[in-house]
């Protein structure tokens, strides 16, 4: 089965460009659901500053609530975006092309409401520039050993390299679109298209420079989760000091990106008609990759549960058994199961080729993944070397549940903003997949890109 | 010194705008621009442009960042000399993160600089040759010709495949 269908250049555009029409009562409905959602969220948020801290439910020594889970679920969600432009695009991997904007724009939209989660957690958001190294009348300056420093530098680098990368592949298609509209949207399109004609002299430089943002995002991708997992492997809480976090967390987040994006594209495929541009072998692709990075994950739970074994240490010892059978059981199970055994079914052809079970699988990864940082950032904390300060996170506040669907409403709503003011699959791109216009091909009945 | 006129021609084939680029080759004729709705290799090579300066400024910024990063590091690390977990007031290892992350970031800023600088871009006019089509499936030749000159350059392009040979003078 052939992953893309033989489309004219003029196609292309025209397919792409039709979801780009006057607003749908159906998507108005949607678009008004995501922004009830981020009003709840803004309103808790606005009252936990009125409040102060005590309205989430954190309390010593379980100090990284829900909004910490939801920072590294949202920087990994993040990560599969970078892994379908950047990697895929470095290795020449195809199948990239019909995934890569939506991708791309899931990672700009996932790290920027990651980003919110520390200005959340902070409690005094207002003062939140004294994390910035600029220079003041105290001579106060980062500590630029300290993980959460690095974690400022990587997510503001992750968020601008994401966004400028996303926007550098969006500049010839916002010609295209420019080119093709009227009216003050033909202003708006062509102010952000910079004047771009397509000429041999651009392509020149354009590409060039594509290939070296894609170059430098590949380590950034790898480095950014790596900071993250250092939030928690340079403590020495027991659970969370470990070598393997690096590699372990940026497996996780590549799982989960992947699985939030057949979340996203498989309605929206629909939605826009595109099922034989994102189609099925696609989709396959992406399929067979969560099952390697579930297998990564797999092996990262064992890896860990065995070291915890055979290193003899009895605190480590301690959290792992108590992860299993104590307070967090249930949700240890859980995040198991959804990360690892339930991606296996993917090896069935019939199931990774079939778009329910693909978008069921797609959701039950995600919640497991949320699961898998729930479980690592609540329990070593409440559970750490003396049992006097052992203690149990009770549960989300009702403003930390507010806060989490404000933070979903406000994913999907710029997504849904984004599926209908930017081209959702590069146009460009879909046309260097396809053959180029020739005569002689036009003659022989098959004519590329042409008419 | 009689003036130029500017000529664009617009090809539906690949493979005719390739001859016609060799056409004009040939013949010593200057070539302005070739536009082509993406990134077409055969067309790079028939202009025969070598591989984008881009890369310098992306070096630059790389080389740039991780100078910045330690740098800063080191600076606010010497103003109080404190001993943070037990390492030295310098520890070089932590560093070596915010001069990756700085690297990558001005890499990053120089290499969308230089591109833009180097395509002349921003741009707040399109060209007055520029035809809608070159976005969407059609490739076209700008050239600048002088008076005389008219009449042959038409005719070759025209025996090459253009769809169109349109006089902007």
């Amino acid at each position: 089965m052939k992953a893309l269908p033989d489309l004219t250049y003029r196609q292309i555009n025209e397919r792409i460009m039709a979801p780009m029409t006057p607003l749908t009562r159906e998507y108005l409905a949607w678009l008004g659901m995501c922004l009830c959602g981020v009003l709840i969220g803004a309103g808790c948020w606005a009252y936990q500053i009125a409040t102060g801290l005590g309205a989430a439910g954190i309390n010593h020594p379980v100090m990284w609530g829900t909004y910490l889970i939801n920072f590294v679920f949202w920087v990994g969600i993040a990560h599969s975006g970078t892994l379908i432009s950047a990697i895929l695009y470095l290795f020449g991997a195809p199948w990239r092309t019909p995934l890569a904007r939506s991708a791309e724009a899931m990672t700009v939209f996932a790290v920027s409401i990651a980003g919110l989660f520390p200005f959340i957690h902070l409690g005094r958001v207002w003062i939140v520039y004294w994390i910035l190294p600029y220079p003041n009348q105290r001579n106060l300056w980062p500590n630029f050993q300290s993980p959460l420093i690095f974690d400022v530098i990587a997510i503001s680098t992750y968020l601008t390299v994401s966004l400028l990368f996303w926007y550098t592949g969006l500049i010839p298609d916002l010609a295209i679109i420019r080119d093709r509209i009227k009216g003050w949207k033909k202003k708006i399109y062509g102010f952000f298209a910079l004047g771009w004609t397509g000429s041999h002299k651009q392509w020149r430089h354009y590409n060039l420079a594509y290939l070296l943002f894609a170059a430098l995002a590949t380590p950034l991708v790898v480095s950014v989760h790596s900071v993250v997992s250092w939030d928690f492997a340079l403590g020495i809480a027991p659970g969370w000091h470990s070598t393997i976090f690096a590699p372990y967390f940026v497996a996780g987040a590549i799982h989960s990106g992947l699985a939030m994006v057949l979340t996203l594209l498989i309605p929206l495929r629909r939605l826009h008609k595109l099922e034989d541009i994102i189609s099925i072998p696609i989709l396959e692709n992406v399929a067979k990759t969560i099952i390697f990075t579930g297998l990564i994950v797999a092996y990262s739970y064992l890896t860990e549960a065995f070291i915890s074994w055979y290193s003899g240490n009895v605190a480590e010892r301690g959290i792992f058994h108590w992860r299993a059978v104590g307070h967090y059981a249930p949700l240890f199970w859980l995040m198991v199961t959804c990360n690892t055994i339930v991606p296996l079914f993917l090896y069935f052809k019939k199931i990774r080729t079939s778009i329910v079970p693909l978008f069921i699988i797609s959701i039950l990864i995600n919640i497991g993944m949320y699961y898998e940082r729930y479980v690592i950032i609540l329990s070593s904390p409440g559970h750490e070397f003396d049992p006097y300060s052992w203690s149990i996170f009770h549960g989300p506040s009702w403003v930390e549940y507010g806060i989490l669907l404000g933070s979903f409403s406000l994913f999907f709503m710029l997504f849904l903003i984004f599926a209908r003011v930017l081209p959702t699959v590069s146009m460009t791109e879909l046309k260097e997949d396809m053959k180029s216009p020739r005569r002689a091909s036009a003659l022989s009945g098959n004519n590329g890109g042409g008419q | 010194m009689n003036a130029t006129r500017p000529m664009v021609a617009l090809f539906e084939y690949l493979d005719d705008l390739l001859r016609a680029i060799d056409n004009l080759k040939q013949r010593g004729i200057e070539i302005g621009d070739v536009h082509s709705p993406r990134f077409q290799e055969e067309i790079q090579a028939a202009m025969g442009v070598k591989r984008s300066p881009v890369r310098f400024f992306t070096l630059t910024g790389g080389i740039l960042g991780i100078l910045t990063g330690f740098g800063l590091s080191i600076y606010t690390a010497m103003q109080w000399h404190f001993i943070v977990s037990g390492k030295p007031p310098v520890p070089r290892v932590p560093y070596v993160i915010e001069a990756f992350e700085f690297c990558i970031l001005f890499s990053v800023f120089l290499n969308l600089g230089g591109m833009l600088l180097l395509s002349r871009l921003p741009k707040h006019k399109l060209p007055k040759h520029y035809d809608t089509r070159f976005t969407e499936d059609r490739f076209g030749i700008l050239l600048h010709c002088q008076e005389e000159e008219r009449d042959e350059i038409g005719r070759l392009l025209s025996e090459a495949g253009a769809e169109e040979v349109n006089d902007l003078g």
